[in-house]
């Protein structure tokens, strides 16, 4: 079975070598045998890896154990679904899962569009070919999923990560892989536009689509891992701006960049360099991702080069292939140049700017804290961490600016907004921003940053509904129609435009889900049975620890039940799970409460079985689950606005009222029901302010794969961890003796090197890492301006050519008639 | 074996492959893949369901590969190979039509924003008098072009020069019933058709 997958590999790559040689040559002598034998080919690298998968599939759930990735990723104890989805469970066997995934997608996109852009199409095959190409090398030479045991088969495997057997993180790879696979599509098609010098928008057409499919699948992608950590690794948040999760958001970035810039070419035919650029980028960054993920640089920053022969050829593929889109890019640029003109700096063209120069922002600001330590100790050589409070101190202002720029774009005349209609249509936004801003900081929520991101929200949500409200009424009025069937027309005849507008709700929600994560109580406990302690509304017993078995884990479980004013109002079980053969690993299992204000969420990292007692950490989170709301909202505005132009989207039309009202009744929920955690003593163990200061500044040292970025606080491995209890055990010492916090920080460097601060110091080289970023944002407004400075020099001669030429009567009526018809 | 000898006679015509209503390779690979996995089923008795199903699937995958290395080959192995079917000029035109949707479309935004009340009344008139007077300055030159129609009947006779009537080859000579090629008697009248050499 292990000769047969691999030959099907080698078969695939030389079919792919087929595919990309004979379409090209089909294309360049103009023969269509040639071309319909390249598709063909193309078809076939998918049939061939479709067979391939099935038989890795075959191997692990007949555990074929004498193939090593099956030996290392599963064990004859893991139940079938976990057997069918270690498949993507390792690096060798994710590559080949790329590229069965890129193949179908591939096959997908040239299927579809093989009459309508048929000049396209060769080179479309020929860049996808080249692409997968670049992957089955990969295992051939490299990475072989199928390679075996030369001697002594194993009787059982290893078993897969048991941090890794939990549903959301066996659908998440395939996600995230679907978003990154689909944007290779976009880029081939732009190649192929480059190429062949076709480079009208009828491209752009092909791809849109495309773009918006892969974008919805990489947002779901990491949607989808948020909700995974947030269960499983038991520190009470979802993201760390870890490696991999940075990985899966930057071509998101450059990808919502280009779904919003797409709109100004084809509007009004300008941007045609950046669009293709940012295509390109978004490629690029998703060969980065899978780099980054897949190269070992996400277990830890420290280990980068642990497998020098993959970061070579990585390295190789993406500067081969950054030299040859961006030569083709200046090779074409006579052809890219537009009618560029800018009327005024307040239009929906310059806003459009704006937000791309945001995103561009964000993806190269977290693209660079990413590498940073990388960089750092390449160059200095002395190790430094930059973990999750330095991304927050950049990411919570640009977030902010995002959403403000969300409420107000929409805002904005194509060409030009006078004073007059500015006032007219921020009136109704800005009070609704104040009033909700008002409400929450009134309420005692602090006005940066939460406070603020609720004022923005509501700002958004007004322009939102504004939106909606208006152009429902305009409709209403032209075609004389209730206000309903305007409504559900007006989203049928515009549905990107309006599914793009209910994708700006759900990324309200999830924002208003990241401002209740500002307001985030957490409290870590030492609890002996039949104790009570009282944590905001909710009364927390400990009831008993309780320890089983079922064959494949031991577990341990800890019973604590939740009273409200005296009453049992649940009972909840954290616990933690040993795994046969990663008994040094073992899972954290949370237990939740869900409400649509707040979260109770309770881990229990630390337990004293012979006594009963447990350290219990418990966490009161408001807002997350409009987090999840917010994905879910962003899911069907997405949805919408792929639809074919003929479906009439009626059922769609009611969502976004039912999500008005819904988060109206959601914030109201929240503002009755304040978070507040007051932990009360008796006999309860609870740490100092300055404890905990500290736990946030600090990195967990110990070096294992687990804890790697992570801050003393939010070490998802804890209680096993001996660096943790190591340094938690020198903090209280340290501040034992009386020291401050500064001397205690001090001490911890001159101990662990600079490394073990979550942000770096702003000295020396590090400097570099407070100052590119500023450095980089001023560079790209300054870009701006210049460009949007010549941009609206052109209207006046415009205007003036314009001007001269008189309009026929008979064509002007033609014209009227032409415009009705369009309607 | 049979399933190419099929193909090429369905190839020997001017259509392109995908056009044929005769869907026998396909077929016969869809009947391999399922005789193959009935095979498989029978012989691998014993082993778990799943297992079972995979080996079928493998197989049926192994019937796809079947289908596209045939569909990679067809388009080689025919005889008549219909070169230079590339879509040639007519580029100025589609991207006039194309501005001319795009200015119509902007047309349209602009009235919409300014019932919206996003456009000053000032701004809509000059606005949309520079539109309207790019979209039949568009309108005219479209109108100067030739229809597309007129255009490919044109490339057509240039490029087929000395035989332009392939076509009357089917014409019935008394009722003028258009009928196949080889075709002896016409289906409109019952008269014999003359037949050509």
């Amino acid at each position: 079975m292990a000769s047969l997958g691999y030959y099907l590999l080698l078969a695939a790559f030389v079919v792919c070598a087929y595919a990309a040689a004979i379409s090209v040559g089909g294309a360049r002598r103009r023969s269509r045998a040639l071309i319909e034998s390249g598709i063909g080919a193309f078809y076939l690298v998918t049939a061939i890896m479709a067979a391939a998968s099935a038989v890795i599939v075959y191997a692990f759930v007949t555990g074929d154990y004498s193939i090593k990735y099956v030996q290392r990723y599963s064990d004859s104890t893991q139940p079938l679904f976990y057997k069918l989805t270690s498949y993507w469970g390792g690096l060798d066997g994710s590559i080949m899962f790329w590229v069965a995934l890129l193949s179908v997608f591939g096959a997908v996109a040239v299927y579809v569009n093989r009459e309508r852009h048929r000049e396209l199409i060769p080179y479309v095959v020929a860049v996808i070919s080249v692409v997968e190409m670049f992957f089955l090398f990969l295992m051939i030479v490299h990475n072989n999923p199928f390679s075996t045991y030369l001697t002594q088969n194993p009787t059982d495997g290893a078993g897969l990560n048991p941090l890794l057997q939990n549903f959301y993180m066996v659908i998440h790879p395939p996600t995230m892989y679907s978003g990154f696979v689909g944007l290779t599509i976009p880029y081939a098609f732009g190649m192929a536009a480059l190429i062949t010098g076709h480079l009208d928008d009828s491209w752009l057409r092909a791809v849109r689509r495309w773009t918006m499919i892969a974008w919805l699948f990489l947002s779901i992608g990491l949607g989808l891992g948020m909700i995974w950590a947030y269960e499983e690794l038991g520190w009470g948040g979802y993201w760390m701006w870890d490696p991999v999760e940075n990985a899966g958001l930057l071509p998101w970035f450059t990808a919502t960049a280009f779904l919003h810039s797409v709109m100004v070419q084809e509007r009004r035919g300008m941007l045609r360099v950046w669009n293709v650029s940012l295509v390109i980028m978004t490629f690029f960054l998703t060969l980065f991702g899978t780099f980054m993920t897949r190269s070992g640089i996400v277990q830890s920053v420290h280990s980068f080069g642990q497998d020098p022969v993959l970061t070579q050829l990585f390295t190789t593929f993406m500067v081969v292939m950054l030299i040859f889109s961006f030569g083709f890019v200046i090779y074409r640029m006579p052809l890219l140049q537009a009618r560029n003109e800018l009327d005024s700096w307040l239009s929906r063209e310059a806003a459009f700017m704006y937000n791309n120069w945001i995103l561009l922002f964000s993806a190269f600001f977290v693209l660079f804290a990413t590498m940073f330590p990388t960089l750092s100790e390449a160059i200095t050589g002395q190790r430094i961490t930059v973990a999750a409070p330095f991304f927050n101190q950049w990411m919570v202002p640009i977030g902010l600016i995002m959403l403000l720029l969300t409420g107000i774009g929409p805002l904005l005349a194509w060409r030009r907004s006078t004073i007059e209609n500015l006032r007219t249509s921020f009136l109704v936004p800005t009070i609704c921003g104040i009033a909700l801003g008002g409400t929450v900081v009134a309420l005692g929520i602090p006005i940066w940053s939460s406070g603020l991101c609720f004022a923005f929200a509501g700002f958004v949500v007004g322009t939102i509904g504004q939106e909606f409200w208006r152009g429902a009424r305009v409709r209403q009025q032209t075609s004389g129609t209730d206000m309903f069937t305007a409504l559900v027309g007006l989203v049928g005849r515009n549905k990107r435009r309006y599914g793009g507008y209910l994708v700006h709700v759900g990324i309200v929600l999830m924002f208003l889900g990241f401002a209740g994560s500002g307001l985030k109580k957490h409290e870590t406990l030492l609890m002996k049975p039949g104790q009570v302690v009282q944590v905001g509304g909710y009364g927390i017993r400990h009831d008993r620890i309780r320890v089983t078995d079922d064959g494949r884990k031991q577990m341990v479980t800890a019973e604590i039940t939740v009273l409200r004013d005296g009453a049992e109002l649940t009972k909840m079980y954290p616990a933690r799970w040993f795994f046969r053969k990663h008994e040094d690993q073992p899972t954290t299992e949370v237990a939740i409460r869900r409400t649509l204000a707040e979260d109770l969420y309770i881990v229990m990292p630390q337990f004293e079985a012979g006594q009963q007692s447990a350290n219990i950490e418990i966490t009161v989170t408001p807002f997350v689950n409009w987090l999840w709301l917010g994905f879910g909202v962003l899911a069907l505005g997405t949805l919408i606005a792929v639809l074919p132009e003929t479906t009439f989207a009626f059922a769609a039309a009611r969502v976004p009222d039912a999500v008005k009202a819904a988060t109206a009744s959601m914030i109201l929920l929240a503002i009755v029901t304040p978070a507040a955690v007051q932990a009360q003593d008796g006999g309860v163990v609870s740490k100092s302010p300055q404890q905990r200061q500290l736990e946030q500044k600090l990195i967990c040292m110990c070096g294992s794969s687990g804890c790697v970025h992570s801050t003393l606080e939010n070490c998802p491995m804890r209680p096993v961890c001996h660096g943790h209890t190591a340094q938690t055990g020198e903090i209280q010492s340290l501040l034992n003796d009386g020291k401050n916090l500064d001397q205690a920080l001090a001490a911890f460097v001159e101990k662990y090197g600079e490394a073990v601060l979550a942000v770096p110091r702003n000295t020396g080289f590090n400097a570099l890492a407070w100052v590119l970023p500023y450095g980089l944002g001023a560079l790209g407004l300054i870009a701006i301006v210049l460009t949007a400075r010549r941009w609206s020099s052109h209207p006046a001669a415009a205007v003036a050519g314009g001007g001269e030429t008189q309009i026929d009567p008979a064509l002007d009526a033609r014209l009227d008639d032409e415009l009705r018809n369009l309607d | 074996m049979s399933s190419e000898t099929s193909t090429e006679s369905q190839f020997s015509g001017d259509f392109p492959p995908q056009r044929s209503d005769s869907l026998q390779p396909w077929q016969l690979f869809t009947l391999a893949g399922l005789i193959g996995a009935t095979i498989t089923v029978f012989l691998s008795r014993g082993q778990s369901p799943a297992a079972v199903i995979l080996l079928s699937l493998t197989v049926f995958a192994a019937a796809a590969v079947g289908i596209a290395a045939l569909r990679m080959v067809m388009p080689l192995t025919s005889k008549a190979r219909p070169d230079s079917t590339q879509v040639l000029g007519g580029r100025t035109r589609a991207v006039l039509e194309r501005d001319k949707a795009l200015v119509l479309r902007s047309i349209k935004e602009l009235e919409f924003d300014r019932a919206m009340g996003k456009v000053s009344e000032k701004d809509f008139t000059e606005m949309s008098g520079r539109l309207r007077a790019r979209a039949s300055r568009l309108m005219r030159q479209l109108d100067a072009g030739a229809g597309y129609r007129e255009q490919i009947e044109r490339e057509i006779e240039k490029r087929l020069g000395k035989a332009p009537v392939v076509e009357v080859a089917g014409l019935c000579s008394s009722c003028g019933t258009k009928n196949d090629a080889d075709a002896r008697f016409c289906k409109g009248c019952g008269k014999a058709m003359e037949t050509r050499s």
